[in-house]
């Protein structure tokens, strides 16, 4: 990096941990300007942070496309009495659907739905799974956006503005945290389903932040990390000497030259082997027993939402920092069966359904669910009415719909087993504690010790954060 | 302490090691408003007292701290600021009040006052508080050249600046950079390649004393100068050959890539090259050159979407045309202001729609089909066309005008068959252009609250903000008029950008460091004479690119050695003071462009279509649209230039995006360069890369008697210089040692010798070629090869 870039990382997370409220780390300005301690070097190095840290890894979990929370979590008898009738007026005046004009009928969920574990938390019968670990569950019934069209709302979600050029959330993360084990990256990309996510790698871009902080996209065939194979031919010891070469002769150029950017090279070319071993043994899930594998349904070789899953536990026990998953195939418009609220949602619920349950099982019992984080829902929810497009075939489906939804949260410093926020009769807006995707953003960076007022990055003259200028705190939802 | 506000505070640290106590108040000293006061004001206090009046707080009235009259204004028994009078100035009993309740800033606002600052506050009071326009909305003037007790080491009047500036820190410049070092720097700074070994071997035994700048002149007429400046530019217009969003779809635009070649390539000055992108469909007559360079504002995204709303992100569009053009040509982050007055400069909402009025009555509405597009026809192809037409309006008027019944079948057949080859030539590629609405349907601009275009205002005429000198008042206030105004001698920005902006892409860092931002939350200059000097120097010279790169590469501030020692590193890391030549890591394109051009595989093919070179599979489609993989392009089009890469934004070429290429989805003025360990793997391990080494060692082994030799050869083909012993020596024992090692295994050493580059010729050691692939490999990810020097 180049010394003033470096510089100016080096002084911004300084000042996030300098100015925030613990005012932990004052240094003085002879030191800033040193660019000496290990810190100053490696910007992933583990940064303590200012606040009471409850969370020291995230798992979030995106089901792209959004999926139907009146079918899974929002259970609405009132919607399901009033099923087929018009929907009334006073909902749709003023209000703009992607897909639906005129007046669609509303409908009611096809879905069974009961209430599970001390909690009481309501799940619906295509998340038999996730029902057993309902009392680690903290579902939030009164989510809302400001974007109705995928890629938008994706990028307000993840970078806190609906218009590309942000960074995203994991970005933000280990810029202000840095990661634990320096060589696996800090910030790990999963992708199951074949189809990337709607704000292409903007959603896991580091936009103005230096890209180190970008989120590395693994994959399950071929090199985990790209590039991460030696060529064809060249084995460990002949790379190993090569780059024992390579070392010498930066040396030779540092001494003569004087830069401290040489330095860091080598010791970036060092990184990148120790990777090219750690990389692909964290991403081998052929390491796990068989009854784990099964117990997540996930199979060595596939490209599954469920071997994300796996790898997401693998990750976060080496130390990766934030690991994002997303799973395409979440649209139910009922444009064709699979996208159908009744065998299409239970098929495709049940891929995720096993996996996050296991999941959450696993990381119990290895301890970590008390450090890591899981969230897991769409970039918007679904409308209470058929989709328009749709509304005469056989197969129910919904639009999107920004006003109101649900999605879960699990793990460190959540209450389990509680549901937060209510919507309406019919849910169509919030009828109590309403949670912006601001204020999920301000309360994932709380847990993770960060204040989101605090860690700012200065880009074209203005201090940019990931809540842009909302985000409050969802403190009953903190255990 | 903010990002931008570091170098200043690095500045400040400089002065105060090499310059004594300059900065320290003291009252013989006077306080420069625009450097030590506003600077304070800014960061702490103008969030609530500043421009925006929907943001500004106060007990009884609202204050304002932006200007004198707001810092003046009784607020019934008190001002926050009387001049001369610090005890009686309300601001500065707030700032030092023990008083938590009262304290200001407010402590929940995170932000503190150090006690230097307020003293500085004190003694700017007592001097009168005076007030000053930001230096960068004053329009520059020529300064004089400073005195320099000893002017053996200027070349040319900008060393008079820099010289100077280090005779009052007590420093000397570093002497000149060796050749074979000038050569590499300047080769790659002008054409984004280095040189051949023939040009460095002609350059190093020209003794001509002018030698150098001759160098300069032949490479500034080289065509790999305009694809180089052209790559560049690509960033500021948001190039790119897709269309953005979800499904991303190619767009068909790689004719404004080859407009801005040209452009570079025939010196268009810079004038020109603005007014033909912002409004080339408003000259009269435009020609299709012109038409195309209003692809520029057409590099916007289009949300293709399904159940989206145009009208939406036709706004959305003319909001970054506006940010776009703010931020180019001018260096001013207007952005905020689309939603609110801005928080630090002096630009109100208003303004901002109008500026917004000036774009919004385009044709292009956010299609999935792009209209209104311009279809583009080769030379041969125009010449037909005309024939064609012609001949179809002569024959029309023979049909028209004669009887059915006496019209020769010949001549009706004739027609159709014309008809059908007119119809049947298909322009050679097409890009959608710039036109402006019919006047029957000119849409009104209305203030959006908050941004939200569907929550209107009131009414806003086309026009520039206040604080800038007016439109030309005899033309119409349209693009054309804006693009004039852009680059009048008037504008107080446009020259002083391009000049810092030209500056930072030669040294690394610009005069001004935050060249994205000219605002007063930008950084000061770090010579403000010499950047007024280079921007007045551009308005005289006509805007001339070409004149303006060649006097700032023959600088004897250019042209000094790199090297640093510990203690003047410690005092100066980023090299503002210019006491010794540039370094820092290049482009990506470069990176990638020199290992091809090095290597001898790199294609000399200028222009067309973008191509797709080697990329791993990923498996995967966009959201709602095609497959992120692609084919390799056939033949020699996979060694291009990187600018012609198809650049998709939603997937960036992967081993680009390493080195901080970005997405493009959005305009970026200045590129961040990181240092990483995934930039490692992939100059060790991608193909192509591997695939440059395997060519490079090809070379190597066929092109000297011994290995020693042939280390040599190698290391002058990537580093223009000699190696040094140690380093001969050294690379020497690595290819002996890989050798040993590979003799024992064929199969490996074939592989790595010909995998993916293709069977060896017939009387190459395979074992040797694998050997010196690992010796290509070690030379192509030297620090030294990836940093200019």
């Amino acid at each position: 990096m180049n010394p003033h870039d470096e510089h100016v990382q080096q002084m911004t997370r300084r000042h996030f941990f300098k100015e925030s409220q613990a005012g932990i780390g004052a240094m003085a300005l002879a030191s800033l300007l040193s660019g000496e301690s290990k810190a100053d070097v490696d910007p992933l190095t583990p940064k303590k942070p200012a606040g009471i840290a409850k969370a020291k890894n995230v798992i979030y979990l995106h089901l792209t496309g959004s999926p139907p929370h009146l079918d899974l979590y929002d259970y609405k008898p009132e919607l399901v009495k009033r099923n087929g009738q018009d929907c009334p007026d006073a909902f749709l005046k003023g209000k703009r659907f992607a897909f639906t004009t005129g007046v669609p009928k509303l409908l009611g969920t096809p879905r069974k739905f009961a209430q599970h574990g001390q909690g009481g938390v309501w799940l619906s019968d295509a998340l038999p799974n996730l029902s057993t670990v309902a009392d680690d569950l903290c579902v939030i019934k009164s989510m809302h956006t400001d974007q109705f069209n995928h890629a938008p709302a994706e990028l307000l979600l993840y970078t806190g503005s609906p218009r590309a050029g942000r960074p995203s959330m994991g970005s933000w993360i280990t810029y202000g945290l840095g990661t634990e084990n320096e060589n696996l990256p800090g910030f790990v990309v999963l992708i199951s389903s074949g189809v990337q996510p709607n704000g292409g790698k903007s959603s896991f871009g580091s936009g103005f932040l230096p890209s180190v902080y970008q989120g590395v996209q693994c994959r399950s065939k071929g090199d985990p990390v790209l590039y991460a194979s030696d060529p064809a031919g060249m084995d460990r010891s002949t790379r190993r000497m090569s780059l024992d070469a390579l070392r010498d002769l930066n040396e030779i150029q540092g001494r003569e030259l004087g830069h401290p950017e040489t330095t860091t090279r080598i010791a970036q070319y060092e990184l990148a082997f120790r990777m090219q071993t750690a990389v692909p043994e964290v991403m081998d899930i052929t390491r796990e027993p068989k009854f784990l594998l099964d117990e997540y349904g996930a199979q060595p070789g596939a490209s599954s939402f469920a071997n994300n899953c796996l790898l997401a536990r693998r990750l976060v026990e080496n130390g990766v920092r934030y690991v994002q998953l997303f799973d395409w195939g979440w649209d139910f418009h009922g444009t064709n069966p699979n996208e159908g609220l009744t065998d299409g949602l239970t098929k495709k619920a049940a891929t995720m359904d096993k996996p996050i349950a296991a999941l959450i099982k696993d990381l119990k019992s290895r301890g970590l669910l008390d450090e890591t984080l899981i969230i897991c829902g769409g970039e918007f929810g679904r409308t209470p009415f058929r989709e328009g497009r749709t509304a005469a075939s056989a197969t129910l489906g919904r639009d999107h719909f920004p006003d109101c939804y649900s999605m879960f949260l699990a793990g460190a410093g959540i209450k389990g087993g509680f549901t937060h926020g209510e919507s309406d009769e019919l849910g169509f807006s919030v009828a109590r504690d309403p949670v912006h995707v601001h204020d999920l953003q301000a309360t994932i960076l709380h847990l993770l010790g960060i204040d989101h007022k605090q860690l700012t990055f200065r880009s074209q003259g203005r201090d940019f954060r990931l809540t842009d200028v909302f985000g409050t705190i969802v403190k009953p939802i903190l255990s | 302490m903010k990002a931008l506000h570091i170098t200043t505070v690095a500045l400040y640290a400089i002065v105060t090691v090499y310059g004594a106590s300059a900065a320290e108040p003291t009252p013989a000293r006077t306080i420069d408003f625009n450097r030590e006061i506003r600077p304070i004001l800014s960061n702490a206090c103008f969030t609530c007292h500043g421009p925006d009046r929907g943001a500004r707080k106060g007990l009884a009235v609202p204050l304002r701290l932006d200007t004198e009259e707001g810092a003046r204004a009784d607020l019934g028994d008190h001002a926050a600021i009387v001049p001369g009078k610090p005890d009686e100035s309300e601001a500065l009993r707030r700032i030092s009040s023990e008083d938590l309740s009262e304290r200001m800033p407010p402590p929940k606002s995170g932000k503190k006052l150090s006690a230097h600052e307020v003293e500085l506050l004190k003694t700017w009071v007592e001097q009168g508080a005076p007030y000053a326009k930001h230096w960068a909305y004053v329009k520059a003037i020529r300064p004089e050249l400073p005195k320099l007790q000893n002017t053996d080491r200027a070349r040319n009047p900008l060393d008079h600046f820099v010289l100077a500036r280090l005779e009052a820190e007590g420093l000397k410049p570093a002497p000149e950079a060796e050749k074979a070092a000038l050569i590499r720097r300047v080769t790659l700074d002008l054409t984004g390649l280095p040189p051949t070994l023939e040009e460095v071997d002609s350059f190093l035994s020209d003794q001509a004393p002018n030698a150098y700048e001759q160098l300069v002149d032949r490479l500034l007429s080289k065509p790999a100068y305009g694809e180089y400046q052209a790559q560049l530019w690509l960033d500021q217009a948001r190039y790119a050959d897709s269309a953005g969003y979800a499904d991303d779809p190619a767009r068909t635009i790689w004719g404004y890539r080859d407009y801005v070649i040209r452009s570079f390539n025939a010196n268009k000055h810079f004038d020109q090259f603005t007014i033909e992108q912002m409004a080339g469909d408003l000259l009269p007559n435009p020609t299709d050159e012109q038409l195309i360079a209003t692809a520029f504002h057409r590099n916007t995204l289009t949300n293709n979407e399904g159940g989206t709303n145009d009208e939406e992100f036709r706004n959305v569009a003319v909001v970054d045309r506006v940010n776009t053009t703010m931020s180019v040509w001018m260096g001013t982050t207007i952005a905020c202001s689309q939603c609110h007055d801005h928080k630090y400069d002096p630009l109100k909402q208003s303004e901002y729609f109008g500026l917004f009025a000036i774009f919004n009555n385009t044709e292009d509405a956010d299609r999935t089909d792009e209209r209104p597009i311009l279809s583009i026809y080769t030379q041969a192809q125009s010449k037909r066309r005309i024939e064609l037409l012609n001949e179809i309006g002569k024959l029309a008027a023979d049909l028209k005008d004669a009887p059915r019944e006496i019209t020769p079948d010949t001549s009706r057949d004739q027609f159709a068959k014309i008809t059908k080859e007119l119809a049947d030539l298909k322009p050679s590629t097409t890009v959608p252009i710039f036109r402006e609405q019919p006047t029957t349907a000119r849409r009104k601009t209305q203030i959006q609250r908050r941004g939200n275009f569907m929550d209107l205002g009131d009414e806003v005429a086309e026009g520039v903000p206040a604080i800038f000198p007016p439109l030309s008042a005899d033309a119409p206030r349209d693009r054309l008029a804006l693009a004039r105004w852009l680059v009048s001698a008037d504008n107080p920005l446009t020259a002083r950008v391009l000049a810092n902006r030209t500056w930072e892409q030669l040294f690394g860092i610009g005069i001004v460091a935050t060249s994205d931002d000219f605002g007063i939350q930008g950084d000061l200059p770090s010579h403000p004479e010499l950047l007024d000097w280079l921007a007045t120097e551009l308005i005289s010279d006509e805007w001339n690119l070409k004149r303006f790169l060649r006097t700032l590469v023959t600088s004897a501030t250019y042209r000094q050695n790199s090297k640093v020692t510990p203690e003047s590193y410690k005092h100066d890391p980023d090299n503002r003071l210019l006491a010794r030549g540039p370094r820092f890591r290049m482009s990506a394109e470069t990176i990638r462009d020199q290992a091809l051009a090095v290597s001898g595989l790199l294609s000399p093919t200028l222009f067309g279509p973008p191509v797709k070179p080697p990329q791993p599979a990923m498996g995967l489609s966009a959201a709602f649209g095609s497959g992120t993989d692609w084919e390799t392009s056939p033949g020699t089009d996979k060694f291009r230039r990187g600018l012609y890469t198809t650049w998709r934004r939603s997937n960036p070429y992967p081993s680009m995006a390493t080195f901080d290429a970005p997405s493009r989805e959005v305009c970026t003025i200045r590129r961040t360069r990181t240092n990483t360990p995934l930039q490692a793997l992939v100059t060790l391990n991608d193909p192509v890369y591997l695939e440059a080494a395997q060519a490079l060692a090809r070379k190597i082994d066929g092109g000297a008697a011994n290995s020693l030799e042939r280390v040599r050869l190698g290391f002058r083909l990537v580093l223009a210089r000699q190696p040094n012993e140690e380093e001969a020596s050294r690379l020497v024992q690595l290819y002996e040692s890989t050798r040993t090692a590979l003799a024992s295994d064929i199969v490996k050493a074939k592989s790595l010798a010909t995998v993916p580059i293709g069977e060896a010729p017939a009387n190459r050691d395979i074992v040797d070629l694998a050997a010196w692939t690992v010796v290509a490999n070690v030379l192509l990810n030297l620090d030294e090869t990836l940093m200019k020097r």
